[in-house]
């Protein structure tokens, strides 16, 4: 396979995808998609592929930021001694990983763990795990029922921001090249692939279309986000959701884009112990308490504008795009019904 | 070759050279950095912060109180607040701290060479502006220097030692003043914002620095913009819940900014631009 051959899109055959990634197995860590016998479809470390089937077809629940940002990680050890008071990287090398089956919003969030972490200063804990990982991403055919990626612009088909994107024709995958950890992995096993055809990407973009269709949800994110640059969303919105959440901070735990922490030492003895890191959430009342009491965001109202107004308008300031990537899982897992589609569509109304 | 820092949260060990009692519930740690040449090496800007680290005790931003005109070691103050402050508090000359840093944007002491510079603070909100006052005492050039620094009563407070030194200098005005007296008290009583109409200074030609209690800050901030000073030249510096100090973690949120890349220090301008105005 010639350098300037490797632009065009080519074909996996779908019987080819196992053996395929049989052979990335070999190099790096494989984390794909899985349905457990509960019935939970989650990103997980695949050590058999024959044994496990990788679904392909399901909203995976997790999306991959606890393998890049986990929802706990030792930052350091440290330990008081004759020595004096010491810190020590705990040194665990992060292993290469593929992460096979990764939808638009779940990618385009990972692009967004990229400038948070990596953007100003570079975070070493993240860093170390996101230089050595290959993102393969797959195009959504069909938005599931939560989805509003179209509203954010964030799918359901990506054109750029991956190693490659795989989109399912059918018996096969179109398989497309981005960044060049992608192309080195299709030059290196390039037995499995074959040249694309027009028809099929003529087929994609058939595909894409209908699934530009096939959203069910009504999501105008566009006009809150014009409406909160404006200043004029009622301070009622605001008042209505803090009085339904319920603190719980499922929305941050489950969005692939809150990137919130903690840190906090757990000792080990009396003389030794651990840093951790933690996820947190800016909902959380105790997120902005300062020793000694004083709480400059005291009021949940406060709380909850901090979260929607860092995703939709912070974050399109200085970024130029929302952080919101419309994965609808907060839709999903909120009880009180204070998800961020029900604020857009509040912000929206007169 | 890249430019861009990283930050593997890995703080530096320390060493309390001397602690000074500044009141009660105020002390300042006299610290160098365990390795020598790492120490001195270290360099930092008044306003700038580091992370504190205690055992098992996790990590706190102080600002320093020290100026790096007088290089050798950093000074800490340190107000006791929570559990972290309580157990730096009772240790020793002698034992150690963990230290990363230094963070966050410094006052620009090259923008205030020159200027007459009125200083506005309340109890420990003196720490970081002490950094500022002696830098440029240090610096030949500087202009006049006024401060005004308000105690809630007299055995409150801090920094005595420079209080007396400031008192005697030809180019300082010190006033005080205590929300309630104590018996031998003969000064001002009264909030810190009474002792603005008191003092001279010309707002043309001055910059005006604050830092004390959130409602003090909002108070003196209006108060000197009605004395004319410009929001540019009316710099403050905050204290904010901090984990990373490098702006990952957010707890230091200040609408669209965090306090730990984009300030500490902010103008009254930059402030006032902020739509959550929340001290």
């Amino acid at each position: 396979m010639r350098d300037d051959a490797m632009d065009q899109a080519f074909i996996l055959a779908k019987d080819h995808l196992k053996s395929f990634l049989r052979k990335v197995k070999k190099g790096h860590r494989l984390v794909a998609p899985v349905t457990n016998q509960h019935n939970d479809t989650l990103f997980c470390t695949i050590n058999h592929l024959d044994r496990v089937p990788i679904n392909l077809t399901e909203q995976a629940q997790n999306g991959i930021k606890s393998f890049l940002f986990p929802q706990q990680e030792t930052l350091a050890t440290y330990a008081v001694s004759a020595d004096g008071y010491r810190f020590n990287r705990t040194d665990v090398r992060p292993e290469p990983t593929v992460y096979f089956g990764v939808r638009p919003c779940d990618l385009m969030a990972v692009l967004y763990m990229d400038v948070v972490f990596m953007g100003g200063v570079k975070d070493q804990h993240y860093l170390e795990k996101r230089q050595d990982s290959v993102l393969i991403g797959l195009n959504c055919n069909a938005p599931f029922a939560n989805c509003f990626c179209s509203a954010t612009k964030s799918g359901p088909f990506l054109e750029t921001g991956f190693d490659l994107m795989f989109t399912d024709l059918g018996d096969r995958f179109l398989v497309e090249i981005g960044r060049p950890k992608g192309r080195e992995m299709l030059q290196a096993w390039q037995q499995f692939f074959t040249p694309a055809e027009a028809e099929d990407t003529r087929a994609q973009y058939q595909l894409s279309l209908e699934a530009m269709a096939g959203f069910r949800l009504d999501v105008y994110a566009d006009q809150a986000i014009q409406r909160l640059a404006a200043g004029l969303v009622p301070e009622s919105v605001w008042e209505q959701l803090s009085l339904r959440c319920q603190d719980c901070a499922g929305c941050a735990y489950i969005c692939p884009t809150c990137t919130c922490f903690t840190i906090v030492d757990r000792p080990a003895g009396p003389d030794c112990g651990e840093r951790l890191r933690s996820w947190d959430a800016c909902t959380f009342a105790g997120f902005t308490r300062l020793a000694g009491g004083h709480n400059p965001v005291a009021h949940k109202i406060h709380a909850i504008q901090t979260r929607f107004l860092h995703k939709l308008k912070y974050d399109v300031d200085k970024h130029g795009r929302p952080s919101c990537v419309g994965c609808g899982r907060c839709v999903g897992i909120c009880f009180g019904g204070t998800d961020i589609v029900r604020f857009i569509k509040m912000a929206g109304e007169d | 070759m890249s430019l861009m820092r990283s930050e593997d949260y890995l703080p530096r060990p320390a060493v309390i050279q001397k602690i000074i009692a500044e009141n009660s519930q105020i002390k300042t740690f006299v610290l160098a950095l365990a390795d020598q040449q790492a120490n001195q090496a270290f360099t930092y800007r008044p306003g700038q912060f580091m992370m504190v680290s205690l055992p098992h005790r996790g990590e706190a931003p102080i600002s320093f109180s020290s100026t790096p005109t007088r290089p050798g070691t950093i000074e800490l103050s340190v107000r006791r607040a929570g559990s972290l402050t309580a157990a730096m508090h009772a240790l020793q000359a002698g034992d150690q701290v963990g230290l990363r840093g230094p963070y966050g944007r410094p006052f620009v002491m090259e923008d205030l060479q020159g200027r007459d510079l009125l200083v506005v603070a309340g109890g420990i909100g003196l720490a970081p502006l002490r950094s500022v006052i002696n830098g440029c005492l240090d610096t030949p050039g500087h202009g006049k220097l006024t401060i005004l620094y308000g105690s809630r009563v007299p055995s409150d407070i801090a920094f005595r030692g420079d209080i007396d030194i400031w008192q005697h200098h030809p180019a300082v005005t010190c006033h005080l003043t205590v929300d309630a007296p104590e018996p031998g008290w003969d000064g001002p009583v009264g909030l810190v914002t009474g002792l603005l109409g008191q003092v001279k200074v010309d707002p043309a030609s001055s910059t005006a620095l604050v830092c004390g209690p959130p409602v003090m800050i909002a108070a003196v901030l209006t108060a000197l913009g009605k004395m004319g000073f410009a929001d540019e030249e009316i710099l403050t510096t905050m204290e904010r819940h901090m984990k990373c100090g490098i702006g990952v973690c957010r707890h230091c949120h200040l609408d669209s900014k965090l306090v730990c890349v984009d300030g500490p220090v902010f103008s009254r301008a930059q402030l006032k631009k902020l739509q959550m105005d929340r001290l």
